[in-house]
């Protein structure tokens, strides 16, 4: 939660961020001590915390009349504090009915109170209505939580309840600042579907680029979340995928706040201005741009969220000199090439599977929980990836390259694997030690999966291995496909 | 923005018909173009339907208000009745817009609007039989290219109809204009308001949403193949008793994601910030592994009162998902129980998540958490609800929002169109 706190409150120090009671302390204990007050008797802690919720506020609202702002602000947390007493306990009393019998007994209620009791307090059903109370609904966005006083009402279930559309906004104490009340919008990308993909042949598009464009590309985007776990194919492919676009002029709009976003870029030369208009999207005028808040130079990118969905731009970025060049990259394509590759990989580790005999009882759909937990990794040529005599702890699938497997006193191999090919499987059943050497024959790689993560999916082998066909009939339900 | 008046929230009957007084306020209301309304068309069909259609049409409104019947108890053997002989939701033929009066809106998104309705010229006895009736305009779900969609939406909620905490597809329908889902109403409204309005749960409460969670979760994923993929406190309605059921998502802005996919070709991103899961961030193919996390999510937003990973700027969000691990603020006292299920949903390597791993939601069932939880009695709806939400009469709306009325001229669904796409909606 810290970091998370600094981050969205950027501008704020850290010691002001709304930390847990204690840390707040903490820190604020630390500036004292930076600030010279040694050794004094120290302040009441509560009393420090109130300083510093005070503080905070201040920098948030910047009031002009201090001394009402702060009067306003005691007399608030007074009232706050008095209600939140009479709510933590009004909510233990009616919220939870009892403690939590759960621990008491199979018989009791883990929920709370035994239905009669609960009905005969009440004290859950309330037909109040209070007309004046209904103008923030809880279902609205926009009701508010900073700037003016808000009241608290205790009210859950409480004497005061009414319908959920007559709430005050309660305090929000303790929450990540700025933390938004209102109600969460769904997001989605397009529906794209990968078995119609495989049909149609697409390939993605490809951009030819330098050597050097190529590694500074990899380094722009090597750190970001979006593309920090792809594999070298899924890479390559997407570094080839990003067109240039020459911005020739200064002051030339890339993206537009409020505008839907397709495209994300990554700045090959020159800079941009980074502008964000409070209001959420650009204004007419001279200033509708709102305030600067950054600049990007080469190397830099910006619009990744366009990437994951369509969502509004949160800025407005501009050229900020003459002859910039960008690279763009759409949302379609990006997801259609991470689509792709893992759609295919998955059925290429399921197929592998199918081959499997020691897993030949596993259902369709226990096929793909383990095609989904499978690791791809590589090794390069003369790798030992299982060692005679160790103990196995993990299973191999030979996704490409060659391999050969050695027994300790031959010096020709016992066996050749090819693509498709698995070893170390036995792995799996026993703890016995491994019976060859697997050395990689060329540069290969493999998927692979430990036996400890095979258990927690699918259970012990053993008892896999043990189902036939005839006794299978409830396990060979596949959920999926079962209609 | 003319607002539906308070009126309909307080005496039900004496509603007057929202329709009628949308199109008479809009001078340049074609009637054609006017949802829902039957378009002329239709009418005509309905003039000249013979007696026999007329008489089905009649059983199939008793099945209606019969099904309302059942609601009020909610007996375990009903609901598994109507799982067996699926009685529920069925392509009616017979039914029309006219067979019920619309109240008022419960709910917009931009192809869809949920009206609260009662059966039309209801007897006495019938008069607070109240559902939701979903109203899907044909043109917009053409143009949002949503046809696919609401057929797969028709069917999984034709599939799911009668579990006990999954909102109930009665019926469905369509006329010349529209497309119709006659769902079962929740007067509670959202958990979300009361949850925002608690500040947070204990976690008695907490454990009570998250075993009915469970159940609708391991229904999804092992009985029908599906996930839900949105799940969130916005997406759980309450009913009179308190008891959650899982919402209808009215493809709020317009982004038609799938409510429900079929799970195993699942690569579309959908879903909520704050509740994704990181394999579908990194898009790495995801799986009904994704409701876990999100319950994980969920429970944690329960007791504490705001999701694990927060920042205003959604790609923080994201970040901080793929990046670190749920931390507990130190107030309010979460239990260990609590904290240790929170962690082992929201687990990245999916090979360890709890409910992906073996034993599924069996395993889930039976973590400390829900020590003492009777999950029959969970599911026969044995336990009552922690909140049980103010509802004064059957029709009582005050736990919803209010809606401005529709828009009037609206594009109307041409022949060109009808010829183009009419047998794509032959399901409803």
């Amino acid at each position: 939660m810290q970091n998370s706190a600094i981050n969205r409150n950027g501008l704020h120090p850290p010691s002001l961020t709304p930390l847990s009671n204690i840390h707040k302390a903490k820190s604020y204990d630390t500036l004292r001590s930076q600030a010279g007050f040694g050794n004094r008797v120290p302040y009441p802690n509560a009393y420090l915390q109130e300083i510093e919720k005070l503080n905070r506020e201040i920098l948030d609202s910047q009031p002009k009349d201090i001394l009402q702002f702060c009067a306003n602000f005691f007399a608030r947390r007074l009232e706050l504090e008095r209600t939140e007493l009479l709510y933590t306990h009004s909510i233990d009393r009616k919220m939870s009915g009892t403690t939590f019998p759960g621990r008491m007994g199979a018989n009791s209620n883990p929920f709370g109170a035994p239905e009669k009791e609960r009905k005969t307090s009440g004290i859950m059903k309330v037909m109040e209505e209070d007309e004046n109370d209904s103008v923030a609904s809880p279902a609205t966005s926009n009701f508010s939580f900073g700037g003016g006083a808000p009241t608290f009402t205790s009210s859950f279930g409480g004497d005061a309840a009414g319908p959920p559309s007559s709430f005050k906004p309660a305090s929000t104490e303790g929450f990540p600042a700025h933390y938004g009340m209102g109600r969460r919008t769904s997001v989605s990308a397009e529906s794209l579907n990968p078995t119609a993909s495989a049909n149609d042949n697409w390939s993605p598009p490809f951009h030819p680029k330098s050597a050097d464009q190529i590694s500074r590309l990899k380094k722009s985007i090597e750190g970001n979340f979006l593309f920090s776990h792809l594999d070298d194919e899924q890479s390559s492919q997407i570094l080839g995928a990003l067109v240039e676009k020459p911005i020739p002029a200064k002051d030339i709009k890339v993206i537009t706040q409020g505008d839907q976003g397709d495209f994300f870029y990554v700045v090959e030369k020159g800079s941009f201005d980074v502008y964000v208009n409070s209001t959420g999207e650009i204004q007419p005028g001279s200033d509708g741009l709102g305030t600067k808040v950054a600049t990007i130079d080469a190397g830099g990118s910006f619009g990744e969220l366009a990437l994951m969905y369509n969502a509004p731009r949160a800025a407005t970025v501009i050229s900020a000199e003459p002859s910039c060049t960008l690279w763009a990259l759409d949302r379609i394509t990006f997801r259609r090439i991470l689509m792709d590759s893992t759609f295919q990989r998955r059925r290429l580790y399921e197929s592998f599977l199918e081959e499997v005999p020691l897993l030949s009882t596993l259902t369709k759909y226990e096929r793909s929980k383990i095609a989904d937990a499978l690791e791809t990794q590589k090794f390069p040529e003369g790798t030992t990836i299982i060692q005679e005599g160790d103990v196995g702890e993990a299973f191999y699938l030979l996704e490409s390259g060659e391999a050969e497997a050695f027994k300790n006193g031959t010096s020709n191999p016992v066996k050749h694997y090819h693509k498709g090919d698995y070893f170390g499987e036995l792995a799996l059943l026993d703890d016995k030690p491994r019976q060859a050497s697997v050395i990689s024959k060329t540069e290969v790689k493999v998927a692979t999966l430990g036996k400890d993560g095979f258990q927690r999916l699918l259970g012990p082998v053993a008892s896999i291995m043990r189902r036939t066909k005839y006794e299978t009939g409830v396990e060979e339900i596949d959920p999926l496909h079962q209609k | 923005m003319k607002s539906v008046s308070r009126m309909a929230t307080t005496v039900i009957h004496k509603a007057s018909h929202p329709l009628s007084s949308s199109s008479s306020s809009s001078a340049s209301a074609n009637t054609n173009t006017n949802l829902p309304a039957p378009n002329r068309n239709h009418n005509s069909e309905m003039e000249t339907s013979t007696t026999t259609t007329a008489r089905s049409a009649q059983q199939e409104k008793e099945f209606v208000a019969h099904y309302a019947n059942k609601t009020r108890s909610l007996k375990t053997e009903e609901i598994q009745e109507d799982k067996r002989n699926k009685a529920l939701g069925h392509s009616s033929k017979r039914l029309s817009v006219k067979d019920f009066e619309l109240v008022r809106t419960l709910g917009t998104g931009t192809f869809a609007r949920v009206w609260l309705v009662r059966l039309a010229n209801a007897s006495e006895e019938d008069r607070d039989k109240v559902f939701a009736l979903k109203v899907l305009r044909k043109v917009e779900v053409i143009k949002l290219k949503q046809v696919d969609h609401v057929n797969h939406e028709r069917s999984v909620l034709a599939d799911v109809a009668g579990h006990p905490f999954i909102t109930t597809l009665i019926t469905s329908f369509s006329d010349h204009d529209s497309l119709y889902m006659l769902l079962d109403y929740c007067p509670g409204g959202e958990v979300f308001s009361y949850l925002r309005k608690a500040k947070r749960f204990d976690e008695n409460t907490a454990r009570f949403y998250a075993a009915e969670i469970v159940l609708i979760i391991e229904f999804l994923h092992e009985k029908e193949g599906v996930a839900y993929r949105d799940l969130k406190p916005e997406n759980l309605l309450l009913d009179a008793d308190g008891h959650i059921k899982l919402k209808r998502r009215m493809n709020d802005m317009g982004l038609g994601a799938e409510l429900i996919g079929k799970i195993g070709e699942t690569y579309t991103l959908c879903g909520t910030p704050e509740y994704l899961a990181p394999e579908v961030i990194q898009s790495k193919g995801h799986t009904t592994a994704v409701d876990w996390w999100a319950l994980g999510i969920l429970i944690y937003e329960f007791i504490t009162g705001y999701p694990p990973f927060w920042n205003s700027n959604p790609i923080e969000i994201y970040k901080q998902i793929v990046s670190r691990s749920v931390h507990f603020p130190q107030e309010p006292y979460i239990s260990s129980e609590a904290k240790d299920i929170i962690l082992q949903f929201c687990t990245v390597d999916r090979s360890k998540r709890l409910g992906n791993i073996s034993g599924g939601a069996a395993r889930v069932k039976s973590h400390a958490f829900f020590k003492g939880v009777q999950w029959d009695e969970v599911y026969y709806r044995k336990y009552r609800g922690p909140i049980i939400p103010p509802v004064r009469y059957p029709g009582d709306t005050q736990c919803f929002d209010q809606y401005p009325d529709e828009k009037a001229g609206r594009e109307p669904y041409n022949d060109e169109l009808k010829r183009k796409w009419e047998h794509h909606f032959e399901d409803f």
